[in-house]
Parts: C-alpha cells; sequence; structure tokens
C-alpha cells in the first residue's frame, strides 16, 4: 500500500524491561505505537515489533500456544522487526531456555563464544545493502557526517537499489565480505578525529549472551565481529527483519534505522 | 569490533543532578534529563545515574525522572541506588532503565542476582561494587564483634562507601558475576572524586578474575587516565563524572585525545537533528 498516514505499530509486552526508549524511538519515526502483551492485538496493526528485553524463558512462554499464529501473520506479509532477543525469537529455538520460538527462520540460538560474556557495547556493523540500513552505509552515524570522506565507501551506490525483491544475494562474495573485517585499533596516525574509526557500516549497541545461528546464510544482511567469531546482526525473511543489537539504544544511527523499518511498513 | 566505553555517571538526589568528594559536601549541578541528553550528544556510550536519595519521596522521584529521561535518552541507561530485590529492579526496568545496578541488595541477598538475572537477563544485571583499601585487622562491619581484615587488601563496601564488609574485592566480583550480574560496576573508594585516576591494580585485579565487563570508576581527571584504565587496568568501560560536571573537558573531547593513542572508541555523532 502506498498510504501516507503514519502507521500504526505494536509493540509486544513480554511483562519485563523497558519499552519506554523503543516506543519514543518508534514515535520519533513517525509511528503510532501500541504496547500490547495480547498476541491477537499485537497480529492486528501495520506492524509488530518484538522487543529485546527480558530472558529467552520468559519470552517464549508468552508465546506458547501462538507461535503458530504468530509465524503465519509473518509469512502472509505482516512487516515485523525483532530486536535482540525479539531477533532471536524468529527462529526455531534456543540453548538458553526451554521451548519453541516462531520458527519464521531456519535456525538456532547459542550462547556467543567469547571470555567476556555478555557482549556489551558499542559494535560495528557491516551492513549489505538493504533499505533497513539506508543512509547508514559510509558512516559510523546516521546523519552526513562532514568530512565523510567517500574513500571507503564504495557501497553507497549499491544501497540506492531499493525494492530489494526477497533475497538478492546470489551475486558472488556478498558484499561483507568487502569490507574491512574490523578496525585496526592502533594505527591511524594521521586522523584521530571522526574518519579515523569509521567502517563501511553502523556502529550499535548490543547487550547479549546469545547470538541466532542462521541456517540458511542468504537471510543474514549484516554481520559483526565478537570473540572468536563473526555473528548475523540482523537478518532478513521478506517483510520481517531481526537485528541482534538494540537500535533504540544506538543513537542516532538506530533511530534512523527504525525511521528506515517504518519506511518499509508503509511501502 | 567492540569499542571501549566512555560512561558518564550522574549522582541523583531527590531528582536532581548533584556532585561531591569522596560521599560528602554536595552541590546541585542540574537537571539529569537536560545533563543526559546533553551528554549523549557529546558522545557518551551510556549514562548512568546513581540515586543518593536517603529519602522514600526521594526514591519515587527518581522513578519520574527515568521514565522523563527515557523518552529522550537513546543510549543506554544504568540506574542504581538503593536497589534491594528482583521487585525494585523490575519497577526501574518498566519506568526505563536499561540496566539496574545493585550493591547492598546483593550482600544481603546474594540470590537475588540470580533470580533477577533469570526474570530479565544477565544483560540488565549490574552488580556495583564500592572497594577501598584497609589495612590488616581493620575492622570489617559495625559494633566490637565486626570480623577484622586477615589481611590488607580491598574489601567491599556498603552505604554509600561508609560501611565495611568482609567481602574481598575481587573474590566478590567474582561471586557476583557467577551468580547472574552480567557487568561489575568497580569503584575505588580511595580514588573517588581525588582525579589522580582510576586505581589501576584493583582495576586489573578483578577484569582478570571475572568473564564479565569490568566498568572502572573513581579517580578519571584526565583523558591519559582512561586510556591507562582500558589499556593497564583491562577495564571495558571507564565511568567519568566529576570532571565533565565540572566544565574541565567535554566528551568530545576525551574521545578525541583517546583516539589520538589508537583507542578504538567509538566516534563522537554528528548533530542528531532527528533525536526526539
Amino acid at each position: 500500500m502506498t498510504t501516507r498516514t503514519p502507521p500504526h505499530v505494536t509493540l509486544f509486552d513480554y511483562g519485563a524491561g523497558n519499552l519506554h526508549s523503543l516506543a519514543k524511538g518508534l514515535e520519533a519515526g513517525g509511528a503510532r505505537v501500541t504496547i500490547t502483551p495480547d498476541w491477537t492485538e499485537a497480529l492486528s496493526r501495520d506492524a509488530l515489533i518484538l522487543p529485546g528485553v527480558g530472558s529467552f524463558g520468559a519470552a517464549v512462554r508468552a508465546l506458547e500456544g501462538h507461535a503458530d499464529t504468530v509465524r503465519e501473520a509473518l509469512e502472509a506479509g505482516l512487516p515485523c522487526l525483532g530486536i535482540c532477543l525479539g531477533m532471536q525469537l524468529l527462529f526455531d529455538g534456543s540453548e538458553e531456555g526451554e521451548g519453541r520460538g516462531i520458527g519464521l527462520l531456519p535456525g538456532q540460538v547459542r550462547r556467543i563464544r567469547a571470555r567476556v560474556v555478555p557482549q556489551m557495547g558499542w559494535n560495528d556493523v557491516d551492513t549489505t545493502p538493504d533499505p533497513l540500513f539506508e543512509g547508514l552505509h559510509a558512516s559510523g552515524s546516521g546523519s552526513g557526517v562532514p568530512g565523510g570522506e567517500p574513500a571507503d565507501a564504495p557501497h553507497v551506490s549499491a544501497e540506492t537499489s531499493r525494492g530489494m525483491t526477497g533475497d538478492e544475494s546470489g551475486s558472488g562474495p556478498d558484499v561483507t565480505a568487502v569490507t574491512s573485517p574490523g578496525m585496526t585499533g592502533g594505527e591511524h596516525g594521521d586522523a584521530p578525529h571522526v574518519s579515523a574509526v569509521t567502517s563501511s557500516g553502523m556502529t550499535a549497541y548490543y547487550a547479549n549472551s546469545f547470538i541466532c545461528e542462521a541456517t540458511d546464510p542468504e537471510s543474514v544482511i549484516a554481520w559483526s565481529d565478537y570473540g572468536e567469531e563473526r555473528f548475523a546482526a540482523a537478518v532478513r525473511r521478506g517483510r520481517s527483519w531481526g537485528v541482534q543489537f538494540h537500535p533504540e539504544k544506538s543513537s542516532a544511527a538506530g533511530l534512523r534505522l527504525l525511521r528506515n523499518f517504518l519506511s518499509e511498513v508503509t511501502r | 569490533m567492540l569499542r571501549p566505553r566512555v560512561i558518564v555517571c550522574l549522582d541523583v538526589q531527590d531528582g536532581r543532578v548533584v556532585k561531591g568528594t569522596n560521599f560528602r559536601g554536595l552541590r546541585d549541578v542540574g537537571d539529569p534529563v537536560e545533563l543526559a541528553a546533553r551528554y549523549e550528544a557529546e558522545g557518551a556510550d551510556e549514562i548512568v545515574f546513581l540515586d543518593i536519595s536517603a529519602s522514600h519521596e526521594g526514591r519515587g522521584t527518581l522513578l519520574e525522572t527515568v521514565q522523563r529521561t527515557a523518552r529522550v535518552l537513546f543510549i543506554p541507561l544504568t540506574v542504581g541506588g538503593g536497589v534491594r530485590t528482583e521487585h525494585d529492579m523490575n519497577a526501574l526496568l518498566r519506568a526505563g532503565a536499561d540496566k539496574v545496578s545493585v550493591n547492598s541488595g546483593a550482600v544481603n541477598d546474594p540470590d537475588m542476582l540470580t533470580r533477577s538475572a533469570a526474570l530479565f537477563g544477565r544483560q540488565c544485571v549490574v552488580a556495583s561494587l564500592d572497594a577501598a583499601r584497609v589495612e590488616a585487622g581493620t575492622p570489617l562491619g559495625e559494633g566490637p564483634d565486626a570480623p577484622r581484615a586477615p589481611e590488607a587488601g580491598w574489601y567491599h563496601h556498603t552505604h554509600g562507601g561508609r560501611r565495611a564488609t568482609p567481602l574481598e574485592a575481587v573474590a566478590w566480583a567474582r561471586r557476583c558475576a557467577e551468580l547472574g550480574a552480567g557487568e561489575i560496576l568497580l569503584t575505588s573508594m580511595d580514588r573517588d572524586g581525588v582525579r589522580t585516576g582510576y586505581d589501576l591494580a584493583l582495576t586489573r585485579a578483578v577484569s582478570d578474575a571475572v568473564d564479565v565487563p569490568v566498568i572502572a570508576s573513581g579517580g578519571a581527571g584526565e583523558a591519559s587516565h582512561l586510556r591507562d584504565g582500558f589499556t593497564e587496568g583491562g577495564a571495558a568501560a571507564v565511568l567519568v563524572a566529576g570532571i565533565l560536571h565540572d566544565g574541565l573537558t567535554t566528551v568530545e573531547a576525551l574521545k578525541a585525545e583517546l583516539m589520538g593513542w589508537g583507542i578504538p572508541v567509538r566516534p563522537v555523532p554528528a548533530s542528531e537533528p532527528e533525536a526526539a
């Protein structure tokens, strides 16, 4: 649909955690937000947001008996954004707790392999061209950074190929492989300021002990590195997206991502 | 790569940000909501509110302050002070905190860390340690029967640092992480407000002992102290307060210096017109 009316999204409430920032972030992006613990209502608006607060076990209990209904709604095209735990719920199940997830995306959730867990803090996200990341490729922040030389931003043009259909992947070694695998801490002697540490993606806030292992690698649309591994920072299937980081805690870049999602909802 | 974090701490009392040295001599430095938003714009990676209200009314004011802050802040907010139970924690999380720090509550009832982690996820649970160096034989607690420190070392304190406990700091940090804390906020009572740098030996000892992130706190006076907290202390994050509130420097200036030394902190974002 091409309506210009603000999208009315639902924020599912598992009963724990902070939903204020996410609700405000979505409102800042132009949405009307309803917070609800009721699945029927949650699936009845323009989009469903699965927030990233609480434990997997508690969320799965809230999902019990409704997983199939939710999956069918998403498969039928209801736009969805799952955040952190909400992204993990899109998969089949998790090491973290009993019970099954929504099963929209094949794969399992497992503990991240690193000495220090949880992963807590801002990490670089290597993005591939997807409308979710529009405006976030060239620099570390959401808006045009002054002096953001195009030097290492060959992906900007790619992102203008919007309206991507299903999965556009197929094409060889995907974009992420081209990007610098994590910036080099030590040696940027010449430019100690902003441009020195931007990579070809965004920097986003994480607070997670678990990650999603997607069976279908083509569902992964962004990657991050932590500890010994490279993990799915964001996934997509159809009109459902999942992000392992917290856009509502990622300052301007995160707000931009929420706005991008809302643009897709009204597309 | 995961960026070393610069966290700004605001001491909050009855809905106002206050500032003092060694937990004494408080003065008003502003509105917590405004200051938190300003520090986000300056490039702070997180905000911590430490509530030092003594009264019940002050605690109610805190929830309201957290709510107002969550509406305008789009970086993580940790809130601590006076948290006794998982119900206290839930109230703060529902009000808009992303993480809650616990000190005395965990000493009195260590299992509350485990219960909270199960309910909210361990990434929400921050164990706050106030460590001070004591000599062998120092009483650790109140009254004539208080145990005495068997040897010199860092011991955990409660009640804003006023009351010693028999908990050796490094062992207690390890225990908190095992019980369910997802992060350790480690404050050196000896360095707090002194601005001569973090207690690097303490920070290193705790960082090496636990497998959760450690925030170094107490003693930041200049950018090189932050750098040393990361490189020598092994901290995942550093806490800064007084030098910012006094206007001696800004988060942006601190980060610029850190980047000059090759510390890959998150760059300060350009101005953000879209924040509501």
